[in-house]
C-alpha cells in the first residue's frame, strides 16, 4: 500500500464522530486534570484508562493522546497562574511565566504558551509520521538478539537519567524486572514467585501496578502532608497576545520544538528536560537575555515549545519499536495490550489503518488544543479551587473502580495498595518510579527475547554480538553508562569540595 | 555529623532483599524442571540474574553512600502526626479489601471516600459528604451499565 492507501485506510477508521469526540474529549480532560495543581498528565492517563476498556482500540488509544497532549499544556496553567507547575514539564515555564503574571500579564503569557504549544505539538506529530515508518522500516531487520541489545539499551538510558542518580534509577530498574518475572514461566511453564497463589499465575496485572506507582502515592502524600491550600492565583490581566510577539518568538518556538522532537525520540529522557534545554538555548540566543528570569515572553514560548515538541516525539519509539520513551507512553502501551494489540515493526504492516488513524488524530488534537486551551486559561479558576480534601478521596476511589474493571478481580485493587506504599516509599527516598514502570513492562520482552537468542544460538552468547546492529546498541549502552558514571563521579567530586 | 546516609541505607536495604530472594525466596518459589539441560534457559536463570545485579547495585549504593551528604531523616513535617495518619491509611486500605467483597464496592468506597476526607481534614466536609455518595455511584453507573462490568454488589443492599 502507498502512503495515500495508508491514509485513506486510516481515515475509514478515524473517520467518524465517536473518534473525534473521543479526542475532543481527551484534550478536554486532559487539560483539566494538568491544570489542578496536585494531579499530573501522567496520572490523568493512568485514571482515564479504566474507562477506555470497553471502547474501540482507535477510539480508547486516541482519548488517552488526547488526555497526554491536554495534560502537557494544562500544566502549564497553574505554573503561570500560581507559580506551582501542574506537571514536571511546566517548571521551566514558571521561571519567565510568574513574573508576567506577576506584572498583570498573565493573560499573554498564557495565550503565548497556548500557541508554542500547539506549534510545538504539530511540528512534534509531523516528526512522528515522517520518521515512525522509516524507523519500522529498519526494525524489521530485527532479530531477538538486536531487540535484546535495543532493550537494554533503553533501560540503561531511562534508568540513568530519570532521577537524580545513576544507581537508584538502575535498582528501581532491577525491581522492576524482578516484579516481571512474578507468573509462570515463558518458556517451561513452571511457577515463579507465585507463593501457591493462583491470583499470582499471570503475573501482576500492569495496571494495578501502574496505578498503584503513580495515584496512590500521591493520595498517600496527601495523607503524609494534609495542605489544603495552594498558591495564590493571579488574575489574567487585560492583555493578550498579539501575531507580532509570536513573530517575534518564532524561531524560539521551531528550535524549542526541535529540541523537543529530538530528546522526546530517545526512550527515557521526557519533556522536562526539553524544556530547560530549549529555555536556555532561546536565553543564549536572545539578544535581551537579561530580561530571562524576569518575565520575557520568549521564555515562555521556548519552554512550553521544548515540552510539547516531546508529546508526539515519545510515540517514535513506542509505534516503532514497541518502546515505551516515558512513563505516559508506557500506560499507553498499556492500552494497546488490552485491545489486544503490540506497537512495534509488525504493527505497520499488520495494522497500518490504526497507524495512520492515530497519526491523523494526532493532527486533530493539535486544533482541539487550540480551542480548549484558549477557554480553559479563562475557566482556571474553577479548577484551582477544586479542594484538595475532595480531590484525593475521589482520586482513591477512581483508582478502586479503574483497577477492579480490568479483570474484575478484587485482588488487582490489594497488588494496587501494595504498589502504592511501594511508590510512596520509593517517592519519600528520590527514586525515580519511572524506571520501574517501564522495566516491568519491558522485563517480559527482554528476558523472552535474551532466551530465543540462546535457543536460536544453542546457548552461545556470541549471538548478542551477530551484526553491526547489536554491536550498535552495545556502543550506545556502553556510552551512555560512562557518560552517566562520569557525571556521577563529578557531582560527588563537587559535592566533597563543598563539604571541604 | 551523622554515622549513615540515605544512600547507605537504600544500599544496605536492597542488598538485604536481594539476599533473602538469593537465598530464601528462588530455592523455594522458583520451580525449574529437572530436564533442563542449560542453565541459561533454566526458570531460576533470569531471577537469579536480576538479584546479583541488585546485588552489585546495592554495594554501589552502600559505598557512595560514604560521599553522600543526604541526611538519613526527612526534614520535619509542617503538619504533626504523619506517620499516624499513614498507619490509619494503611488500616483504611486493609479494612477496605475485607470490605469490598462483603459490603460492596459502591457502600466500601462511599466509606473510604468519607474515611479519606476526614485523615487529610478536608476543608469542604459537607462537599465532601455530597461526593462520597455521588462519585462512587456515577462510577457506579459508568462500570457497570455502559462498561458491563461486574462491580461486586455485596451481601446486603443491592443496586439495580
Amino acid at each position: 500500500m502507498n502512503f495515500l492507501d495508508n491514509i485513506a485506510a486510516g481515515l475509514s477508521l478515524v473517520g467518524n464522530l465517536e473518534a473525534f469526540a473521543a479526542l475532543f474529549l481527551g484534550v478536554l480532560i486532559g487539560t483539566i486534570a494538568g491544570a489542578i495543581p496536585g494531579m499530573s498528565a501522567t496520572m490523568a492517563v493512568a485514571l482515564t484508562l479504566p474507562f477506555t476498556f470497553s471502547m474501540e482500540a482507535i477510539t480508547a488509544i486516541l482519548l488517552l493522546l488526547g488526555v497526554y497532549k491536554g495534560g502537557i499544556f494544562g500544566g502549564s496553567i497553574p505554573a503561570i497562574l500560581i507559580k506551582t507547575p501542574g506537571t514536571p514539564a511546566s517548571s521551566a515555564t514558571v521561571l519567565d511565566g510568574y513574573p508576567m503574571a506577576e506584572k498583570g500579564q498573565a493573560g499573554k503569557a498564557l495565550g503565548m504558551a497556548l500557541w508554542a504549544s500547539c506549534t510545538a505539538d504539530l511540528i512534534s506529530n509531523l516528526a512522528l509520521i515522517l520518521f515512525a515508518g522509516w524507523l519500522a522500516s529498519f526494525a524489521l531487520n530485527f532479530g531477538p538478539p538486536e531487540f535484546f541489545t535495543l532493550i537494554l539499551f533503553s533501560l540503561t538510558i531511562i534508568a540513568g537519567v530519570s532521577g537524580n542518580s545513576l544507581l537508584r534509577g538502575a535498582l528501581s530498574a532491577m525491581l522492576g524486572l524482578l516484579l516481571a518475572t512474578v507468573g509462570l514461566d515463558l518458556v517451561y511453564g513452571t511457577n515463579r514467585f507465585t507463593f501457591g497463589d493462583p491470583n499470582l499465575m499471570g503475573g501482576l496485572n500492569f495496571i494495578a501496578v501502574l496505578i498503584g506507582l503513580f495515584a496512590i502515592p500521591e493520595v498517600l502524600s496527601m495523607v503524609w502532608e494534609p495542605k489544603p491550600h495552594v498558591g495564590k492565583t493571579r488574575s489574567l490581566g487585560k492583555n493578550s497576545v498579539t501575531f507580532a510577539e509570536y513573530r517575534r518568538c518564532f524561531k524560539s518556538i521551531v528550535r524549542g520544538s526541535f529540541i523537543g522532537v529530538f530528546l522526546g525520540s530517545i526512550p527515557g529522557i521526557g519533556a522536562a528536560p526539553a524544556a530547560f534545554l530549549s529555555y536556555s538555548e532561546a536565553r543564549r540566543k536572545s539578544p535581551v537575555k537579561e530580561n530571562f528570569g524576569k518575565g520575557e515572553l520568549e521564555g515562555v514560548a521556548a519552554s512550553e515549545a521544548g515540552n510539547n515538541g516531546v508529546a508526539g516525539a515519545t510515540l517514535i519509539p513506542l509505534l516503532a519499536l514497541g518502546i515505551p520513551g516515558d512513563v505516559i507512553t508506557a500506560i499507553i502501551i498499556g492500552a494497546f495490550m488490552v485491545h489486544g494489540l503490540q506497537p512495534g515493526p509488525m504493527m505497520f504492516i499488520l495494522n497500518v489503518d490504526i497507524i495512520y488513524g492515530l497519526f491523523i488524530g494526532l493532527i486533530v488534537s493539535s486544533v482541539f488544543l487550540l480551542m480548549i486551551g484558549s477557554v480553559a486559561i479563562r475557566g482556571f479558576k474553577y479548577v484551582a479551587d477544586i479542594p484538595r480534601g475532595v480531590l484525593f478521596p475521589g482520586v482513591l476511589v477512581l483508582c478502586i473502580y479503574g483497577v477492579f474493571a480490568v479483570n474484575n478481580n478484587i485482588f488487582d485493587v490489594g497488588v494496587m495498595f501494595v504498589m502504592g506504599w511501594v511508590g510512596f516509599v520509593m517517592l519519600r527516598n528520590d527514586i525515580p518510579a519511572a524506571p520501574f514502570l517501564i522495566a516491568f513492562i519491558l522485563g517480559p520482552l527482554l528476558e523472552n527475547n535474551f532466551r530465543q537468542a540462546m535457543l536460536m544460538s544453542g546457548n552461545s552468547p556470541d549471538i548478542l554480538f551477530r551484526g553491526p546492529i547489536t554491536w550498535f546498541f552495545w556502543a550506545l549502552t556502553l556510552l551512555t553508562m560512562v557518560a552517566i558514571v562520569r557525571a556521577g563521579i563529578r557531582a560527588t567530586k563537587d559535592l566533597k569540595k563543598k563539604n571541604i | 555529623m551523622q554515622s549513615i546516609h540515605r544512600q547507605t541505607a537504600i544500599g544496605l536495604a536492597a542488598l538485604l532483599v536481594s539476599a533473602i530472594i538469593i537465598l530464601i525466596v528462588i530455592p523455594t518459589w522458583v520451580s525449574s524442571p529437572s530436564n533442563v539441560r542449560n542453565i541459561v534457559l533454566s526458570p531460576v536463570f533470569w531471577p537469579y540474574i536480576l538479584s546479583g545485579m541488585t546485588v552489585l547495585i546495592g554495594l554501589g549504593l552502600v559505598v557512595t553512600g560514604f560521599y553522600s551528604s543526604e541526611n538519613l531523616t526527612h526534614e520535619p513535617n509542617d503538619i504533626p502526626g504523619g506517620y499516624r495518619r499513614l498507619a490509619l491509611m494503611g488500616a483504611i486500605m486493609v479494612i477496605t479489601m475485607f470490605a469490598l467483597p462483603r459490603l460492596g464496592m459502591v457502600w466500601t468506597s462511599m466509606l473510604i471516600f468519607v474515611a479519606t476526607a476526614a485523615l487529610i481534614r478536608s476543608s469542604h466536609p459537607k462537599t465532601a459528604l455530597i461526593c462520597a455518595v455521588v462519585v462512587p455511584l456515577a462510577l457506579y453507573a459508568f462500570f457497570a451499565h455502559v462498561a458491563s462490568v461486574a462491580i461486586p454488589q455485596g451481601d446486603y443492599v443491592r443496586l439495580p
